[in-house]
């Protein structure tokens, strides 16, 4: 469904500030895989989610969804396979509008858009069905603002937009990282049974080991820009949140004896 | 009473331009100075059309044509090339005074004795009221004048509701999305760029049919009618906003209008009052400044008291 090929990127190329984010990313993610992506801060797993996104072009290497090479594609172009929940609650939601024209919109993801009405009768009470599953009791508030909305509910909001049209790809950017605990716990649970109900394919980052290790079916580690570590099958489910904690400390160590022995090899050969 | 009459035909006219500025300004955050070329634009090319012989509305849907290129050129400078907004305003609005100058041919073109939407009105209103001017207690009013007012009022009823329905159409909401969050709706697949040309061009579409009108309606046109026009528009959008007070998108249409109505009347009162007219501009810049401020100090003093 998704595969990335030698995907290379580094932002401020030849400055000072030049962050090399990604050093050779590939990754094949099969038709309705729910994977999990971690990693530590700057391993370049959210900047992957965004090259597939399409928010920035790739230096080098390729990216096809569902077979289509989609690698010189704009993200509005990309985003008639792609729906996506940002890290931040209020990214993924227009907020003067209301609850009814946001889902319209989202319900014309990757269309033409015409001069048709955004708000069909027919469709509110689809909107209205669909709302009362999330047990927000947002369903009687449709004509109010999403701006009026807490981080919760919006994100809640924006995880029924990605997924109302069935994505060939949904993917999850830390989406509950900005979220209250309580939440954070409702989203998850929202994101899970819908993933699991639309069988969608699923890339989710997240920081959180608990979600690493109870939620999917495929475990991708990421570090210093590639993949280090990739867990499927009963591999991944016997995995705790405790071995994946161990995994960072290997990794922490492994950096560090980088350092220390470069240290070495400059003080004998430098 | 001539003179409010003269206040709210104008106040209807610039309420046009009032939706210029409230799609630039308010759907898209777009400090668009385009529009004090386009307007100006607008009555350039009416003008030179009706002097032509050309019917007044083909005059008028031409003087739309061109501000919507103006608005297009604005948008094309911003997104295209990465220029800032406000100095891509700035450019095109001064490419578009000697553009003006070339379309008119001199810095003033009247229309002594030409068909125009005006004199057209005046004899609907002829034919209609069988006079050429009509008693209203102790006013007489020219049916000119009145027809101008009647067809005013028409052009911004239409144009108000035209606009509203277009923001309920699938475009127009993805236009203003496009304004609101840029990162969602590219998500859903709207390209925001070609969302800023379109809006970019209605906007100044609308304003060049404001200068259009005006030009007819005040008998010429002139190279410096534009001088302002963005603070005016804007001054028009404020109080429509302060007046209605909601958020919802037919009260904020229907509240330009009524800002650039009240707003006009305002401005008609002070000249009366004995306002120096070269003092306009300087006391509507001071209007358009303690209207953005003076909220933000309310609020503050109302905090500090709880």
């Amino acid at each position: 469904m998704l595969e990335l090929r030698q995907v290379f990127k580094t932002f401020n190329a030849g400055t000072p500030n030049e962050v090399r984010a990604l050093r050779g990313v590939n990754l094949t993610i099969d038709d309705g895989s729910f994977v999990i992506v971690i990693g530590t801060n700057g391993s370049g797993k959210s900047t992957t989610l965004n090259a597939v996104a399409g928010g920035f072009f790739v230096d080098s290497g390729t990216i096809a969804i569902d077979g289509t090479d989609v690698t010189s594609w704009p993200e509005h172009r990309r985003a008639s396979f792609i729906g996506r929940v940002f890290q931040n609650p209020f990214s993924g939601t227009a907020p003067s509008m209301t609850i009814a024209e946001n889902l319209a919109l989202a319900a014309r993801r990757g269309r033409p858009r015409g001069l048709g009405w955004a708000l069909r009768r027919s469709q509110l009470d689809e909107f209205r069905d669909r709302i009362r599953r999330l047990n927000m009791g947002l369903e009687d508030r449709l004509e109010n603002p999403i701006g009026s909305l807490s981080g919760g509910q919006r994100q809640a909001l924006t995880l029924l937009m990605a997924s109302w049209l069935k994505p060939k790809l949904l993917l999850l950017d830390e989406h509950t990282a900005a979220l209250d605990p309580k939440s954070a716990d409702q989203v998850i649970r929202l994101s899970e049974e819908i993933v699991t109900r639309d069988r969608l394919t699923t890339l989710m980052v997240t920081h959180s080991m608990q979600q690493a290790a109870h939620l999917g079916d495929r475990l991708v580690m990421m570090h210093r820009g590639a993949v280090l570590h990739d867990f499927r099958g009963a591999e991944k489910q016997r995995l705790r949140a405790n071995d994946l904690l161990n995994r960072f400390e290997d990794v922490r160590r492994a950096d560090l004896l980088d350092e220390s022995a470069a240290a070495m090899l400059r003080r004998l050969y430098v | 009473m001539l003179l409010l009459i003269g206040a709210l035909t104008i106040g209807l006219i610039l309420s046009l331009l009032a939706f210029g500025v409230f799609i630039s300004f308010r759907i898209f955050e777009f400090p668009d100075i385009t529009t004090e070329g386009s307007i100006t634009l607008g009555g350039a090319v009416a003008a030179v059309l009706i002097v032509s012989h050309f019917s007044p509305i083909t005059a008028t849907a031409a003087a739309f044509v061109a501000g919507a290129l103006a608005g297009t050129a604005t948008a094309l400078l911003h997104t295209r090339f990465k220029i800032n907004r406000l100095l891509s305003g700035i450019l095109v609005m001064t490419a578009l005074y000697s553009v003006n100058l070339h379309v008119m041919g001199k810095s003033n073109v009247p229309l002594l004795s030409e068909r125009t939407l005006a004199s057209m009105a005046e004899a609907a209103g002829v034919r209609v009221l069988g006079a050429s001017a009509v008693h209203l207690g102790p006013w007489e009013i020219g049916t000119r004048d009145l027809a101008s007012l009647v067809l005013s009022l028409a052009v911004a009823a239409i144009v108000g509701a035209a606009l509203y329905l277009f923001f309920r159409t699938n475009i127009g909401t993805a236009m203003q999305a496009a304004g609101d969050n840029d990162q969602m709706i590219r998500a859903l697949g709207v390209n925001v760029d070609n969302m800023i040309v379109l809006g970019l061009a209605v906007s100044n579409g609308l304003v060049a049919v404001a200068g259009a009108i005006l030009t007819q309606y005040q008998g010429f046109a002139d190279v410096q009618m534009g001088i302002g026009m963005v603070v005016w528009g804007l001054a028009s959008v404020i109080i429509g906003e302060a007046l209605v007070g909601g958020r919802d998108l037919g009260y904020l249409i229907t509240g330009a209008v009524m800002g650039s109505v009240l707003f006009r009347l305002l401005v008609a009162v002070a000249l009366r009052g004995g306002l120096n007219p070269n003092d306009l501009k300087l006391v509507t810049a001071a209007f358009v400044f303690a209207a953005l401020v003076v909220p933000g100090f309310v609020r503050r003093a109302r905090r500090q008291r709880t």
